[in-house]
């Protein structure tokens, strides 16, 4: 009994104690890449550029399909049960347009670009410590952090803006076209954006910059610390999907929640 | 120029490295030899200061490197060459960009031009002219070896490590790495130390040996005299008997 109480307080103080490690190496990893950042003075443009090409370029259409879907799917669905009420649709459109800026495009391409970009990033890094690339530039003195991770996490942040921007245009088109193909709601009706504030617009575009952020330096920390073998880098990348989702939708949830409580008009 | 006093690794618990002692002077080639596991490259990448030193004190020149932070690392790094056991060529550099980096990385002195020139010569002294512009992917295993060689030694570095510098090669390109590593030594007078499991082609390369089996050394000293050394593990591993401690 005794022994089987120990254990498991060991168990417990080992899992305990991971995890701390865990979020402190996490921490080390995103301070060392701010700092790159202010450090960064375009020596590795090209790098930037291409990883703009590889996050932007290579998620349009999966970022067109998905969203634009997505956003036919709700409108329809909206004016479907509204019409079962009160059948009047003029607020249909100025209601998705705010919600899509502050809300749902935000976490939505976010949660895209997670699975997408972080797997892409974790697996590059995972393959660079199992082949030992990455000790091989830490012998040069170079930090795997600034050499790595900062060109990525520039040409993320870069790029999840401007593809929120261009998510939220398609998805705001898809669901006029729906409304009005489906249920005759004019466009001059649908596209008000009285409903949008400032507060709105500067939660949205946050929340955009930050889940950019925060998907290379999770991704690049799950990448970072593969286990051995083509096994490690397999979990090296599961790991990356999860975490970075599981980071974005906290972050969300703490911006929206602060966001409501100072910018925002509900 | 390289003194272990009492250096000791673990890791997740577990004793990779128990008490190492040894001295490695200027001009010395020694061979590290033992079973596979028992912490030859832990011990390489220790003194390269990639992994840390748990207990004991480790010195590069006049440096105790055991406790020294990853900023401070940074100079002593750059006195060691290291080939990796897996060469570590960066995938997304050409040859010519590869053996070019760490020279690129350090205040040298010289402009970019001249970099790239020195990794030409680099890489045609070691057999590869007119392959600069190949990427890594393109060179069989013999040439990546190469390669990895050419990069280990273009900073001229005090110390240079090889981390099985022959393995999966053929025995003629064996023989061809090993007179080239010769060569490389005759003109640096750099500390070199080799790990390989081919005793017999590393045996006719180095002058020294330090034999190591779970993490303790059983053996330090000339390479003529390993011979004659008693200890049954080393008798065993020497001789490839099936009957043993092993």
């Amino acid at each position: 009994m005794t022994g089987k109480l120990y254990e498991m307080t060991a168990n417990l103080g080992g899992f305990v104690t991971g995890i701390f490690a865990a979020a402190l190496s996490l921490f080390s990893i995103a301070m060392r890449t701010f700092r790159g950042v202010f450090r960064f003075r375009g020596r590795a443009q090209g790098e930037v550029l291409k990883q703009m090409y590889l996050i932007g370029n290579r998620s349009l259409i999966f970022v067109t399909v998905t969203l634009g879907a997505l956003g036919m799917v709700l409108v329809f669905q909206v004016c479907l049960q509204i019409n079962k009420i009160t059948g009047d649709q003029s607020q249909v459109g100025p209601e998705f347009i705010k919600g899509m800026i502050h809300a749902f495009v935000p976490i939505l391409t976010a949660m895209m670009l997670a699975t997408r970009v972080g797997a892409g990033i974790a697996a590059e890094t995972g393959s660079m410590v199992v082949t030992e690339q990455i000790d091989a530039l830490r012998m040069t003195g170079v930090d795997p952090v600034d050499f790595i991770l900062v060109p990525r996490f520039i040409a993320s942040v870069v790029m999840t803006f401007v593809l929120g921007v261009y998510a939220m245009v398609i998805v705001i088109v898809a669901g006029a076209f729906m409304a009005h193909s489906s249920f005759g709601v004019n466009y001059n009706v649908f596209f008000v954006f009285d409903k949008v504030t400032g507060g709105d617009l500067f939660i949205g575009s946050l929340k955009l910059i930050v889940h950019g952020g925060a998907i290379p330096i999770v991704a690049g920390y799950c990448g970072l610390t593969t286990g051995r073998g083509s096994e490690g880098v397999g979990n090296a990348t599961t790991r990356a999907v999860i975490n970075s989702s599981l980071a974005v939708i906290i972050i969300d949830f703490i911006i929206s929640g602060v966001g409501l409580l100072t910018v925002q008009k509900i | 120029m390289i003194t272990l006093k009492n250096v000791s690794c673990k890791m997740s618990g577990k004793q990779i490295l128990d008490g190492i002692t040894a001295t490695f002077n200027k001009g010395e080639i020694w061979g590290i030899i033992g079973p596979p596991g028992c912490g030859k490259s832990m011990l390489m990448k220790l003194i390269c200061g990639l992994y840390p030193v748990t207990d004991g004190d480790l010195y590069i020149e006049s440096e105790n490197i055991a406790g020294m932070s990853e900023v401070r690392l940074v100079p002593v790094r750059r006195k060691i060459g290291m080939l990796f056991q897996n060469n570590a060529l960066f995938d997304f550099m050409n040859v010519w960009e590869n053996v070019a980096f760490p020279l690129s990385r350090m205040n040298s002195g010289l402009s970019p031009e001249e970099i790239r020139l020195k990794a030409f010569e680099r890489l045609k002294a070691v057999g590869l002219g007119g392959s600069e512009e190949k990427m890594p992917s393109e060179l069989s295993g013999g040439m990546r070896k190469r390669v990895g060689v050419a990069r280990a030694i273009i900073t001229e570095p005090p110390v240079i490590i090889y981390d099985e510098p022959t393995a999966g090669l053929d025995p003629v390109t064996t023989s061809k790495i090993y007179d080239l590593l010769n060569e490389i030594q005759s003109r640096s007078q750099s500390v070199v130390l080799t790990i390989s499991s081919d005793i017999i082609g590393l045996r006719s390369f180095v002058k020294n040996i330090l034999f190591i089996n779970e993490g303790k050394i059983l053996y330090c000293g000339p390479e003529q005299e390993i011979d004659h050394c008693t200890d049954p593990v080393v008798y065993q591993f020497l001789r490839g008997l099936d009957e043993g401690p092993l």
